[in-house]
């Protein structure tokens, strides 16, 4: 009788606590719910192979990561996001070819990218033409969003068109500002690649540079196709400029600075973000010690919300850096997911027949907290979050000697 | 967010089978005194159990844990400074005086302490009301009057662009100094108040 009564209460417990267990666990378990419903694909656009495929690879690669986190999070109810890497090579050509045919493909519904300007300049009427929402994580040239006339009556160009990083028009003046009171530099020669990029670069650089005493002692243009910049250099020498301003990519400034130093000046060699990359060390050798860029962001171990994308990044085991823009990138891709959660938000979970142009709208309006801090868009499509960095070389590798934030 | 839930059974885990009850019969159809007392035990070891079980697995508020140093923000990600406009000099100020405000708001973390402003030129100085170091806590902003002395005209450039303030600020994460650039209004600004300044002077 008591073994059988023991039974009955150990049976009567067992069924008790199992009951409650199911009744507990409903809340906390997967709901099995299924996000492959819908593929969303995000284009990417940069120069996967050549001279800039540092950066290029570390752009497509991040905006992959942002794809397969919000895959994994389930982040869009019912969508699965592809993405579809196209190589413009820095091209115009090539870029305008890409952008037609990301056009073409019915599931693209956003695109991150290009690297260079002047490749930008010939895609955006292709997307805008499309309603087809594009993100650069690297162009920095004022004229993409706010007109030839930027100076004096900023209007905006296309309504498709968005970039996360910030412009010339800030990253010019904020290096003449290092070079004259930071570096105590007063003489500078301005060496541009004639390039949309280059040209515009050091332009707002050499107006801010005059406008703060200081001089400039020599200008000249590079042709980026050679290296010997041998000519150049003598002309430097021969200024008696106490800086360099380059405008232009780490492909020619590495070998320009080495050859700068070569003739016997032995002064920095300063640029903006397109000569922010290890390659450039690299190429300039040892001598390169001293040099400057400004570079796009605050530096990533300053942002607590980079940690998880340095982390994130490490761990999806991609073989190249995420480098320069890879931050931006994530960004950019972030904010067309934001876009489309909104748009299929709104229309009952489905995408709409001109999701497209919803997402495109949808972007205008994105607010989130990125990897590069706050992201929104300005009524030119420019970023909100202004911040970027001088770094110097030292040791052989970059590093942050001063940031700024534009607030006006 | 809580990710600890309940303890589920494990794989395989089953409840033992009760034992069949005896094959009616003999009984009587009433429950004699040790078979109430036992149902009344085992009721109150099952409203027991219950009680246990949900009290063990109600949810959670975990109490707040004190923020992990590394996870605080940077001062310079949370701090933003923008341009207010032109202020009155101090009453007796020289000609070559003059101050404007500008707004420092704290949006998040720990709070902040301004150990010192200043700006990038020789020819000029500057004093802040309040006086360096101050204190401003998240989600607060306060204004402060940036009073201007040109010590010398021949350096300071009447028509810069792009002007900042480099402001050092310190929390419990760090102490950063950080460009703020006021923008195009705080160009105009200066200028005209450098232009009026050095004027005075030469004049």
């Amino acid at each position: 009788m008591r073994q059988r009564s023991l039974i009955a209460i150990t049976a009567a417990l067992a069924a008790g606590a199992l009951t409650l267990t199911a009744c507990g666990s409903r809340d906390s378990g997967d709901k099995g719910s299924d996000s492959g419903g819908t593929t969303v694909v995000i284009g990417v656009d940069a120069p996967l192979t050549g001279d800039l495929s540092a950066l290029g690879l570390g752009i497509k690669n991040s905006v992959d990561l942002a794809a397969k986190t919000a895959n994994k999070k389930k982040y869009v109810d019912g969508v699965k996001f592809e993405i579809k890497a196209l190589d413009d090579q820095a091209q115009p050509s090539s870029g305008q070819q890409n952008a037609s045919t990301l056009v073409a493909d019915k599931d693209v519904l956003g695109v991150v990218g290009p690297l260079n300007s002047s490749v930008a300049e010939s895609m955006q009427k292709v997307f805008d033409d499309a309603k087809l929402v594009q993100i650069s994580p690297a162009n920095t040239g004022p004229a993409l969003t706010q007109g030839a006339n930027w100076q004096t009556k900023k209007e905006r160009q296309y309504k498709s068109y968005f970039r996360t990083a910030t412009t010339d028009a800030i990253q010019g003046p904020f290096a003449a500002q290092y070079v004259v009171n930071d570096a105590k530099k007063k003489k500078v020669f301005v060496i541009d690649d004639k390039k949309t990029y280059g040209a515009g670069l050091a332009s707002t650089f050499t107006a801010e540079f005059k406008k703060i005493g200081g001089q400039v002692v020599g200008t000249d243009h590079i042709d980026p196709d050679t290296k010997d910049f041998s000519a150049v250099a003598t002309k430097v020498k021969n200024s008696g400029a106490d800086v360099v301003y380059y405008g232009g990519e780490y492909p020619q400034a590495g070998p320009l600075s080495k050859q700068i130093k070569a003739s016997g000046a032995k002064i920095p060699v300063v640029g903006g973000d397109g000569i922010y990359d290890p390659t450039f060390i690299k190429l300039a050798g040892p001598n390169s010690a001293g040099d400057l860029a400004t570079s796009v962001g605050a530096p990533v171990e300053t942002l607590a919300s980079a940690k998880q994308f340095v982390a994130d990044y490490k761990a999806g085991g991609y073989k190249e850096e995420y480098a320069a823009y890879g931050g931006y990138s994530y960004d950019a891709a972030w904010a067309i997911i934001e876009g489309v959660k909104k748009v299929v938000d709104d229309n009952g979970g489905k995408l709409p027949d001109d999701a497209r142009a919803k997402v495109t709208a949808a972007v205008q309006n994105v607010s989130f907290d990125g990897v590069t801090g706050k992201v929104s868009f300005d009524e030119f499509g420019d970023a909100t979050n202004k911040q970027l960095t001088v770094y110097a070389v030292e040791n052989g590798a970059w590093k942050a000697v001063k940031s700024g934030t534009f607030t006006g | 967010m809580n990710a600890i839930g309940p303890v589920e059974p494990g794989e395989g885990t089953t409840a033992p089978r009760p034992e069949p009850r005896p094959a009616a019969g003999g009984s009587t159809g009433h429950p004699t005194a040790p078979r109430r007392a036992l149902v009344a035990v085992l009721a109150a070891v099952l409203l027991l159990a219950a009680g246990g079980y949900l009290y063990a697995t109600r949810p959670h508020v975990p109490p707040p844990a004190p923020p992990v140093p590394s996870q605080l923000p940077f001062p310079a990600q949370v701090v933003d400074v923008t341009f207010v406009g032109p202020h009155a000099a101090p009453p007796g100020a020289s000609p070559q005086t003059f101050a404007f405000e500008v707004l420092l708001s704290v949006d998040a973390g720990p709070e902040v302490t301004v150990t010192r402003v200043s700006q990038p030129y020789a020819g000029l100085s500057l004093t802040t009301a309040p006086r360096t170091p101050f204190r401003t806590a998240a989600g607060t902003a306060r204004t402060i009057v940036i009073t201007m002395h040109v010590t010398e005209c021949g350096t300071v450039p009447e028509n810069a662009g792009l002007p900042f303030l480099d402001v050092t600020l310190r929390n419990t994460r760090a102490i950063q100094e950080q460009s703020f650039i006021l923008g195009p209004r705080y160009a105009r600004a200066l200028s005209q108040a450098l232009q009026v300044a050095c004027s005075n002077e030469s004049g």
